[in-house]
């Protein structure tokens, strides 16, 4: 089974950019030559081109995608949400305006799931690790709730990396862990 | 003699002065712009409202299939089928000009590039530019003809992807069947001219094809992004935001192994440059014989400005003294149109006759109550305006929306207090009527028309020309837009070409070393542009930090609101004087397909007019929960 463990956001903004920094902190470990970790920060688009690049052998099965989420519906601030994404593909007009913000150069967790889905880019199975941010302004540097559980952030991602059982105990759901109601993408 | 309404005069060595006896020269009364489309008061449209129940509202909130966050508001008589009341909202504040201040101006280049998502590097660029006018550092020619080569490779990335992905749902089967039915109708019984060019048979064909997510040219626009991109890091070393652009030059390592990698992506344009420019000559046509109106949709005054672009390696020095020499050597020429005619094509009258008015925005004022004006001439002793960039104060005041007082965050940028409109179309007219462009075996500009010869490819070599339109509208900027594929893709061939030359004779060196001026003063401007045209970036440093930075984008012209002296912006008024041509009497079933055409035949960009930095923190994405059901 090949593995790609995928960060997504814009750096320097704080919360907002965890899931980079995971992959930036996750990369340079010793991993299973099974496993791939990138910064999937460069745009849908080219994430879908990345991802078919990849020769059909070698295609992954597993994408782990951790990122800033911010859902703005209740949750807690700084709340870790994992789950395997059902796939389930918004409106074609949606998935319109998603290519539309991926091209003009929106980098969301959201965008990257749709856009890659919708060109049968991504591998079946998608696992969605998800943080509320609490800090919105830019900078280089987390607010305390997320830094505090920053390590254990990083240990979960890797379990979801490398261990089968663990991830098939994830609940399947909508994006945003299916807790809450779909999130608006224009 | 290229102000008609500033009191700017020359005298025969062809400096300006200010003309005599004009106790204030850039207040209200003084300088009056004239001609154009009006907007009607906002009392005549509420009584309008009240009166008539065909007359409605009818808001776009946001413009879908546009950069960033743009709203507009019309007030449109469906029974007489036209707009009565245009406004062009920009929904989010810039605060990219406030977060300059103070800092070391290399981090202009980064910094700046955030603005847009799509071109980041040109803004780049543009810092580098303004940099090195104020400190006076020249890159070698390998170092220009690079960053031209960048820059172009960013614009065969945007103007496709604005032609197949945003603008060209609006000509698809699936927008023009339902709007239209009797024009697809008809599309299905007519011969494509350029069949043999672009493969399509019929016109509906053609715009089955131009279908968002399932057609054909949607998704090779797709995959040319990538081309584009592919070709754009190699130089750049990562697409939006480079990392290789400096003051002085490029720090890219250029060896000819780069440069074939990058031939390889450029080359696969000259075939793409045929095919577009056939679908867009095809689709513009096709409408125009079908209906005629079409040919007033977005259809305003053929005002545009443009800097010019790609400078010729032997001709930039940096300066600002020599920047009508060597912006009259560009491979794109600057200029400004008025009326259809270009009045100048010199960088400094270009500059002289730049002004910003917030009447309509949430701004405050910093000019006319009797302030200081910080610069009253350019550093050649040129005038200028206290409302010109190196004379403007950001200082945002947000307030409640209203038409008459203050609705959006765009400024109302001016030249010679005209509405001016910027895209890249801007410069190929510019180009086409000057006859500047340096010599070269692919371009020719007649005085009336620009013709592109394109190398063989998997299609035979082949000449396309764009004439100067008699109208200017919808469909010509896009027919515009096409051909800038075409003659972009060659004049990156012209500069691949110097570069090789170069590269030969082994001058490697794409980078001229500088310091930042501890002490004193310098101003600097860059005058650049982006896919979707004009831009600059003014700088004034101060003992070497930021003491003032503007930035004015193609869609800070295009967007601006109604201006002090009641002329509309270009959306405004493009969409003031588009017929309403869908094929419905239903109000419930009306959706605006032909106003949201004149509006994204200007390929708007948001976040580089306003550029997204709230009390909350920086706005990457704004979810807008109204939906009015209007959008196509």
């Amino acid at each position: 089974m090949r593995v790609i463990v995928g960060g997504i956001g814009y750096r320097n903004l704080r919360d907002h950019s965890v899931g980079v920094v995971v992959t930036d902190h996750l990369e340079w470990r010793e991993w299973p030559p099974h496993v791939v970790v990138e910064d999937l920060s460069y745009g849908p688009i080219a994430v879908v081109q990345r991802f078919e690049d990849e020769p059909p052998e070698l295609r992954f099965d597993r994408a782990v995608f951790v990122a800033a989420a911010a859902r703005g519906d209740g949750r807690p601030l700084g709340m870790v949400t994992a789950y395997r994404w059902d796939g389930v593909l918004p409106s074609a007009e949606l998935i319109q305006g998603s290519v539309c913000e991926a091209v003009t150069g929106v980098i969301a967790l959201d965008n990257t799931l749709i856009v890659g889905r919708h060109f049968r880019a991504l591998p079946e199975e998608i696992i969605v690790v998800e943080v509320e941010p609490v800090e919105h302004e830019a900078g280089e540097t987390f607010g305390p709730v997320v830094q505090r559980g920053f390590d254990s952030l990083c240990q979960l991602v890797t379990k979801l990396a490398l261990d089968s059982a663990a991830v098939s105990r994830l609940p399947v759901t909508p994006l945003g862990g299916g807790v809450h109601p779909y999130p608006a993408v224009r | 003699m290229c102000f008609k309404n500033l009191p700017v005069e020359f005298d025969a060595q062809g400096k300006p002065f200010l003309r005599e006896g004009v106790a204030n020269p850039y207040a209200q009364g003084t300088a009056v712009a004239q001609g154009g489309s009006r907007q009607l008061g906002t009392e005549q449209i509420e009584e309008l409202l009240r009166r008539n129940g065909h007359i409605k509202s009818v808001d776009f909130d946001p413009v879908t299939r546009v950069a960033g966050a743009l709203a507009f508001h019309t007030v449109a008589d469906l029974k007489a089928r036209k707009v009565l009341e245009a406004r062009s909202v920009a929904t989010l504040f810039r605060g990219y000009e406030v977060i300059m201040i103070g800092r070391d101006p290399r981090d202009a280049i980064y910094i700046t590039s955030r603005a847009c998502g799509v071109c980041g590097g040109v803004h780049s660029t543009c810092s580098a530019l303004a940099i090195e006018m104020a400190i006076g550092c020249c890159p070698p020619p390998l170092g220009v003809l690079i960053r031209n080569l960048a820059l172009a490779l960013e614009f065969l990335y945007d103007n496709p992807l604005h032609l197949h992905l945003l603008a060209g749902p609006d000509y698809s089967a699936a927008i023009v069947e339902p709007t239209n039915p009797s024009l697809f109708a008809l599309a299905k019984k007519t011969e494509a001219p350029h069949a043999e060019v672009h493969g399509f048979r019929t016109m509906a064909d053609l715009m089955t094809d131009l279908n968002p997510l399932s057609g054909k040219l949607y998704l090779e626009a797709l995959h040319m992004t990538r081309v584009a991109r592919e070709a754009y890091v190699l130089i750049c070393g990562k697409y939006p935001h480079p990392q290789t652009i400096v003051p002085g030059g490029m720090s890219s390592t250029i060896t000819l192994s780069v440069m074939n990698e990058m031939f390889l992506r450029l080359a696969q344009f000259f075939d793409y440059g045929k095919k577009i420019v056939g679908i867009w000559d095809d689709l513009t046509e096709f409408f125009y014989q079908a209906n005629p109106e079409y040919k007033k949709v977005g259809a305003r005054r053929a005002n545009l400005i443009d800097t010019g672009i790609f400078d010729h390696h032997e001709a930039y020095d940096a300066t600002y003294e020599g920047a009508n020499d060597w912006g009259n050597r560009r491979w794109y020429t600057p200029g400004a149109i008025v009326d259809g005619k270009l009045v100048t094509t010199d960088l400094h009258s270009i500059n002289m006759g730049l002004e910003e008015f917030v009447e309509h925005s949430y701004y405050e004022e910093w000019a006319g109550n009797g302030q200081k004006q910080r610069f009253p001439t350019d550093p050649a002793g040129k005038p200028l305006s206290p409302y010109h960039p190196w004379n403007k104060i950001t200082k945002p005041r947000p307030e409640g929306q209203n038409w008459k007082e203050k609705y959006t965050w765009d400024t109302a940028p001016r030249w010679d207090r005209l509405g001016m409109e910027a895209g890249c179309y801007a410069r190929l007219w510019n180009t086409a009527v000057a006859k500047r462009q340096p010599e070269n075996p692919f371009i020719e500009s007649t005085g009336h028309s620009l013709k592109v010869r394109l190398p063989r490819g998997a299609l035979p070599e082949m000449e396309v020309e764009w004439h100067v339109p008699a109208v200017w509208n919808a469909f010509e900027r896009n027919r515009a837009r096409a051909h800038c594929v075409a003659s972009t893709a060659m004049i990156a061939m012209n500069n691949w070409l110097a570069a090789m030359d170069i590269l030969k004779a082994g001058d490697t060196r794409t980078s001229t070393k500088f310091e930042i001026p501890r002490k004193g003063e310098q101003r600097g401007v860059g005058f650049w542009g982006a896919g979707r045209g004009y831009l600059t970036h003014h700088l004034v440093l101060d003992r070497g930090a930021v003491a003032n930075y503007q930035i004015l984008t193609p869609s800070t012209w295009n967007a601006s609101p109604t201006d002090r002296w009641g002329q509309p912006g270009p959306y405004e008024e493009a969409v003031l004087n588009t017929p309403l041509l869908e094929e419905t009497d239903d109000p419930k079933q009306f959706r605006g397909i032909d106003i949201l055409r004149a509006i994204r035949s200007f390929d708007p960009c948001m976040p580089c007019t306003t550029h997204i930095q709230s009390e909350g923190g920086l706005i990457t994405r704004e979810v807008n929960t109204c939906a009015c059901g209007l959008d196509g």
